[in-house]
């Protein structure tokens, strides 16, 4: 008997699916095709005959597989906004909305650590209330049936896009100083750099991803269980 | 006035029709199918998967992993709430096609 689940990962090995709807897919043709196949040799058609009968279900691969993808990319798209975009908006906007509470209604000043021009910022109020943003942030993820990774991407998606903008202000910061001419000392810029990096991202960066950690001990075994139950469901004959 | 998507609608409604009934996975939904119109009707893979996937992204039907008596994994479609608001028209606009066709008939013999 062919390995009908090769034959379909082979066949349609340009599925751009997510891995896991690339993965169902490739197990439902498989198994419609070993059915077809079987019931094909339950009347009696020899092993031959039965695959050639059996493949006839395709006559065009690449067809069906641009099918197929233009069927189920609008919901893969919408489960990577449930998953990860919805979740990590509202983590940054949460975690911002915080800081900024604190700042301007409670009036919280900053802890400084070190000496200028490396002086680290710490506001020990918000640090302490992030992991439970990013825990919220990787529980949304979870409801929306979010992978363990993703999970932790929404958690950690405001350390990632201040980063990002981090990342993107050190070109930009290069190019002003070139046209300003404003010579800084190499070794001030790297501190700087280096302090706000450690201050912005990395610490409250490990900060979220102690609660997405968190939550996903607790909502990653649910789905894990929840997955299991349904498996384990019989279905008709 | 019967829509443009009836060829389309007409195989939906086969889906949506079996799977009014119960529980189905893919092949058996396609081997329904053909038995029951006497093979006037016959789905492929070809044909009906891609349906099946846009119909579960419309929410008409939800799919889900499940494992038989005799241990094999195979997933299963349901009819949901939307569906089965779906169904009704449908039917209807098939009825109303059918009656069309039957009354031209009738009126080009007579």
């Amino acid at each position: 008997m062919p390995d009908w689940q090769e034959l379909v990962r082979r066949r349609l090995s340009g599925l751009a699916l997510d891995a896991r709807g690339t993965e169902e897919v490739h197990a439902e043709l498989a198994a419609h095709l070993e059915e077809a196949y079987e019931t094909f040799c339950k009347q009696g058609l020899p092993e031959r005959e039965a695959v050639d009968r059996t493949m006839e279900q395709v006559s065009d691969w690449r067809e069906l597989q641009a099918k197929i993808l233009i069927a189920r990319s609008g919901d893969s798209m919408r489960k990577r906004m449930q998953q990860l975009w919805i979740p990590g908006f509202l983590t940054l906007i949460l975690s911002t909305v915080f800081l900024m509470t604190l700042q301007e209604v409670f009036g919280v000043k900053p802890r400084m650590v070190g000496i200028a021009p490396g002086t680290i910022l710490f506001y020990a109020p918000w640090l302490t209330g992030l992991p439970f943003v990013g825990a919220l942030g990787a529980y949304l993820s979870s409801r929306a049936g979010g992978s363990r990774s993703t999970m932790m991407l929404a958690s950690v998606f405001p350390a990632l896009s201040l980063a990002a903008a981090f990342l993107l202000m050190f070109p930009i910061g290069m190019i002003i100083e070139q046209v300003t001419k404003n010579d800084l000392s190499f070794g001030v810029v790297a501190t700087t750099l280096l302090s706000n990096w450690i201050g912005w991202i990395a610490v409250p960066g490990a900060e979220l991803l102690a609660g997405g950690l968190v939550a996903q001990l607790f909502f990653g075994r649910t789905c894990s269980s929840r997955d299991a139950t349904s498996s384990s469901e019989t279905t008709h004959a | 006035m019967i829509g443009a998507g009836i060829k389309r609608g007409t195989a939906e409604l086969a889906v949506l029709s079996l799977l009014q009934e119960g529980p189905l996975h893919g092949y058996e939904l396609a081997r329904r199918i053909e038995r029951q119109t006497n093979g006037a009707l016959r789905f492929t893979l070809a044909a009906l998967y891609p349906m099946l996937y846009r119909m579960e992204q419309q929410r008409w039907i939800r799919g889900s992993w499940e494992t038989s008596a005799n241990g094999r994994k195979r997933r299963c479609y349901r009819l949901t709430p939307v569906g089965k608001k779906k169904l009704a028209p449908l039917q209807r606009e098939w009825e109303e096609l059918f009656g069309a066709l039957q009354r031209l008939t009738k009126a080009a013999h007579a």
